[in-house]
């Protein structure tokens, strides 16, 4: 009997029109037939991975998808209704605010897709041209508009904090115009400062300071001023419109549940360079080189950098870790049930510790971290790593070598 | 050869005087090395030597002169070292001697290694043989010189050989000083044999190679000797001499010096300063010389705490050749595995710590380095302290002695008043000036060794803009006001940074190392208090304030992994940081500091 499918697929598109000072994500300007050659290879990995995918979320990000043509969408949400893999409960597509026609939300929405994810950053002009964002912030209020006339009833933006620049009042109208706007949902994260990125040399160079005093005023006013205007928090960097009647225990029925999924352990396909996956305890990404990967798709292969087999210890590690970035922490059923591991024993002195430190708070059903305990997120999810299993191997294959990606 | 043909000197100069130069052009003449051998400065073999233009060992050579009399002599130069850190060394070396040429830059003129070096051949009662080099460079100013010769060394000047090591001028009548002017080695009129013990080092294949110096007796191959240091009775093997590459030779006469083998394993087996004797009829041991004290002590240990091993492995191998060199194994909280080790001087120090690194490939840190107090408790018993981590509690402290320093000061006379201002804030006294010439003068002063330790000398040449000199002799110990001077990181005592400290100094001291700690201890998820203390009672507080956030970025699909391995490596890099009142310092911190202070 052949295996549940995989539920859950993600898709990268590797192209941008212009690198952003702070990305560190895997994309480039389209050069010459590259993204035709990209759309080719992709329809091929799709279908690839086709028999074994019927997802209920698909998530398009990159890069920016929004940076494909009519016609090249036309190819790909074909390719993905002739394989079986459209009509998801969630399909989202990232868009950068510059590249949002009519007709492609309009093609969008038709061939399914109901969830928009918009890189906004900011509201502030300035702080756009700072971090070398391609769209004003007039693109923001129109594309919005377009989005909603097609149709896009659930729409996300990210927002940046913390730019080099940015004052708390210039953050404060951030939020204050992200809401007015009226999403859907919020993403909000602090600047990080990626090695290789311009950003970075720009702090190593002593051009700007971090001032960690501000960047803690700021997350606390993002915290409180969407709270105060009903969204609900439900990870550390997003944030959900509530729904009236919704249960304020549950996860927000807004959220994310792509992202939901990887916080709570589904496996998952990523198509598309750079991309991660993780299937049946197998961990693998695809090449972070467009052309290579293309090359390799080309051949009839899939264009995996490198695989490695999580042992189950090690992955439980990985999923208490990376749960608890998640306000409802993790239920003990739940726990168990993904990861056959008793969290509550399991991880008895890193519970305990957290809670000593005031980060964290066990309920009758579960453990999560508290509001000051989230600020501390990636420290907690140190303690509750678990070291690879010195049984489990971490394979590096050459390029391209098959894996065995599906069961036989 | 007859000991009445037999000339056994050293050469003695302050620095880039020629003493180097001179020896080769003394080899050269003497046919000792054919031209096509001559390699530039050939005495001085180990790279780092030539480098810094310094001799560590003592190198004999045998040289074979024709004098202008038509007679054969048998000149042995045995080189020295050329630093008063192996001041030890020197005069080992010189009391294989009965003559010394004392070089002096015609257009330098005399300078304070000079002046030391000329202190410990007088001691020993050696000839000495004034040569004014440089003759030839066009600023040379040879009355200036022979001036300096008379007022400060107290020698005529009529006895200084005018010379050229650079253009071979005055070579002939060095050799002929020589031969005129050192006395010819006496037997002592012992019954046997009697060679003194002047160095050693080690060879692969014919184990420890013996530096002798033959007073009374001969010493041949098959001979039956008495180590008397060991008590053990070996057979000579090979007995030579150097030109400078070792040759053999049938025997070693009364006056001759060169080396033995005796198939000797163990350098420990092998001291410097003892007597070899003849084994069934032993003569009475020759004076030998003082035993050797490390005057400044350090920790040395691994960057990376693995290399433990290997680095007590390299200091082993180090000291083979470098019997001045102690180490022990010594542990601190803050760096580990390491090893405690004496030296006898700053430079040597220098010289052990990039010989690791170099030859070795070591990555290592040392410690704040120490000299050896002596410490008198309550009860009378005296007891020697050099690191400070071990100063007994102070309630049994009577009083706490530290070692002094009689230095000489030579500077452009327009730095005097600098320069009095650096000695007096070195706690040091000035006991006399004297005028050197119309430019310079000589500052003979004593002052705590613990102060010349870190940037005395380096300050003196930024102060004099690099005309200065320095040297210093250990003059003995003087009982001090000095404290132990703590750091600590949350309440915890971190060992690597204790010093012992003047009273007057402490304060500054530990105000600046608890800022400069600040700077490099990361935040933690609390706050962290840095506190410099003497005797419990605290002098200078720094607060890290802690963390408040990690950062709050994406965390989705693909970044889970790369997440989770940048995660694991900061908890591998934690434990590779030392936790000090549960304060995660890496080691790095520790060694930023201690590079610094
Ligand atoms: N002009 C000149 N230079 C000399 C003479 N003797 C040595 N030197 C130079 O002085 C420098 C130091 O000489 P060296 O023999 O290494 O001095 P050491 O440090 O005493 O061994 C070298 O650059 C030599 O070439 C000399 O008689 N005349
Ligand atoms: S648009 Fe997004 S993916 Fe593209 S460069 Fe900017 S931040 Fe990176
Ligand atoms: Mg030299």
């Amino acid at each position: 009997m052949p295996p549940e499918p995989v539920r859950s697929l993600y898709i990268h598109v590797p192209f941008c029109a212009h690198k952003c000072e702070y990305c560190a994500f895997y994309s480039a300007p389209p050069g010459g037939d590259q993204v035709q050659r990209y759309v080719a290879a992709l329809v091929r990995e799709l279908e690839w991975i086709s028999d074994d995918c019927r997802p209920d979320t698909v998530f398009f990000g990159g890069g920016t998808p929004s940076l494909l043509t009519l016609a090249q969408w036309e190819t790909v949400l074909g390719a993905m209704h002739r394989l079986g893999l459209a009509g998801p409960a969630e399909w989202t597509v990232e868009c950068n605010p510059a590249t949002v026609s009519a007709d492609k939300a309009r093609l969008l929405r038709d061939a399914g897709v109901n969830r928009i994810s918009m890189g906004v950053q900011s509201f502030d002009g300035a702080l756009l041209e700072r971090l070398g964002r391609i769209h004003t912030r007039d693109q923001v209020f129109r594309s919005f508009d377009i989005l909603r006339q097609a149709g896009f009833s659930n729409v996300n933006i990210d927002l940046m904090f913390a730019i080099p620049g940015q004052t708390l009042d210039v953050w404060r109208s951030t939020i204050a115009e992200a809401l007015r706007l009226g999403t859907e949902h919020l993403s909000c994260y602090e600047v990080i400062y990626e090695d290789d990125t311009p950003l970075y040399e720009q702090l190593k160079a002593g051009q700007f300071d971090v001032d960690e005093d501000l960047t803690c005023t700021m997350y606390d006013e993002l915290v409180d001023r969407l709270a105060d205007a009903g969204f609900r928090q439900y990870e550390i960097a997003n944030f959900a419109r509530s729904v009236p009647g919704e249960s304020p225990d549950a996860i927000p029925s807004r959220a994310c549940r792509h992202n939901v999924g990887y916080w709570r352990g589904r496996d998952s396909y990523g198509l598309g360079p750079s991309a991660s996956e993780y299937v049946r305890g197998l961990r693998a990404r695809n090449w972070a080189n467009t052309t290579l990967y293309c090359e390799q798709l080309e051949r009839g292969r899939r264009a995996k950098e490198f695989a490695e087999a999580l042992s189950p210890l090690a992955r439980a590690g990985e999923l208490a870790a990376f749960g608890l970035r998640m306000n409802a922490g993790w239920p003990f059923a739940e726990f168990r049930e993904r990861t056959g591991f008793d969290l509550k024993t399991g991880w008895a002195e890193e519970i305990r510790n957290l809670c000593a430190r005031g980060w964290g708070e066990v309920t009758d059903t579960a453990f999560r971290l508290t509001r000051s305990g989230l600020r501390f997120a990636d420290t907690a999810a140190a303690l509750m790593l678990r070291p690879e299993a010195p049984a489990s191997e971490n394979a590096r294959p050459s390029a391209g070598s098959r894996i065995p990606l599906k069961a036989a | 050869m007859d000991a009445a043909h037999i000339r056994n000197f050293s050469i003695i100069a302050h620095i880039d005087h020629g003493k180097t130069t001179l020896s080769d052009r003394l080899l050269h003449r003497t046919g000792t090395v054919a031209t096509r051998d001559m390699e530039e400065q050939l005495l001085d073999a180990m790279d780092l030597e030539k480098e810094r233009g310094i001799t560590i060992k003592a190198h004999p050579v045998t040289m074979i002169y024709r004098a202008r009399n038509g007679e054969d002599y048998e000149l042995n130069l045995i080189d020295t070292p050329g630093h008063v850190d192996f001041a030890y060394e020197v005069s080992r070396s010189l009391s294989a001697c009965e003559g010394a040429l004392l070089i002096i830059d015609a257009a330098q003129g005399v300078e304070a290694q000079t002046v030391a070096n000329v202190h410990l051949a007088m001691k020993q009662n050696l000839h000495i043989i004034p040569v004014i080099n440089k003759i030839d460079l066009p600023h040379a100013n040879i009355p200036q010189a022979k001036q300096q010769l008379e007022d400060i060394i107290a020698i005529p000047a009529e006895e200084a050989v005018l010379a050229s090591a650079k253009e071979g001028i005055g070579i002939e009548d060095i050799l002929e000083a020589i031969v005129q002017r050192v006395p010819a080695p006496k037997p002592t009129g012992e019954k046997s044999l009697q060679a003194l013990i002047f160095d050693s080092y080690f060879d692969t294949y014919k184990g420890v190679v013996i530096l002798v110096r033959v007073f009374n007796g001969e010493l041949r191959p098959g001979m039956m000797v008495k180590l008397p240091h060991s008590g053990k009775t070996v057979e000579i093997k090979e007995v030579g001499s150097f030109k400078p590459k070792p040759y053999t030779r049938e025997k070693l006469e009364v006056g001759e010096t060169g080396y033995i083998t005796a198939n000797i394993k163990s350098p420990r087996e092998v001291k410097v300063g003892d007597t070899i004797l003849d084994s069934r009829n032993p003569a009475a041991e020759l004076p030998g010389f003082q035993e050797i004290h490390p005057m400044v002590f350090s920790g040395i240990y691994p960057i990376n705490t693995a290399d433990y091993e290997a680095l007590k492995q390299s200091m082993a191998k180090l000291q083979l050749n470098d019997s001045a060199l102690t180490f022990q194994t010594e542990s601190s909280a803050a760096l580990g595995f390491g090893l405690r080790c004496g030296f006898l001087g700053l430079l040597h120090m220098e010289i052990v710590q990039e010989r690791l690194r170099r030859e070795f490939d070591m990555d290592i840190i040392a410690t704040y380095p120490s000299v050896v107090y002596r410490v008198r408790m309550t009860d009378g018993v005296e007891k020697e302290v050099d690191n400070p981590a071990f100063l007994p509690d102070v309630t049994y402290i009577d009083t706490i002695f530290e070692p002094v320093v009689k230095a000489f000061v030579i500077c452009p006379s327009e730095n005097i008043g600098d320069l009095m201002g650096l000695i007096s804030e070195k706690r040091g006294v000035i006991n006399q000036t004297e005028t050197i010439d119309s430019r310079r003068v000589m500052l003979t002063c004593r002052i705590p060794m613990n102060e010349i330790l870190i940037d005395f000398h380096d300050r003196i040449k930024s102060i004099t803009r690099g005309y200065g000199s320095m040297d210093y002799e250990p003059d003995g110990y003087e009982g001090s006001e000095m404290v132990k001077l703590d750091m600590l990181v949350n309440g915890e005592v971190m060992d690597a940074f204790s010093s012992l400290v003047h009273r007057s100094k402490a304060e500054n001291r530990g105000r600046t190392l608890a800022a400069k700690l600040k700077d490099v201890i990361p935040k933690q998820q609390f706050q962290v208090a840095i506190q410099a203390a003497i005797g419990g009672k605290i002098i200078a507080r720094e607060t890290v304030s802690a963390m408040r956030k990690d950062v709050t970025a994406k965390c989705y699909g693909g970044d889970i992994s790369r997440k989770r391995k940048l995660l694991e490596k900061q908890k591998e890099g934690k434990k590779r940081m030392k936790s000090m009142g549960s304060v995660d310092i890496p080691q790095e911190a520790f060694i930023e500091v201690l590079k610094t202070s």
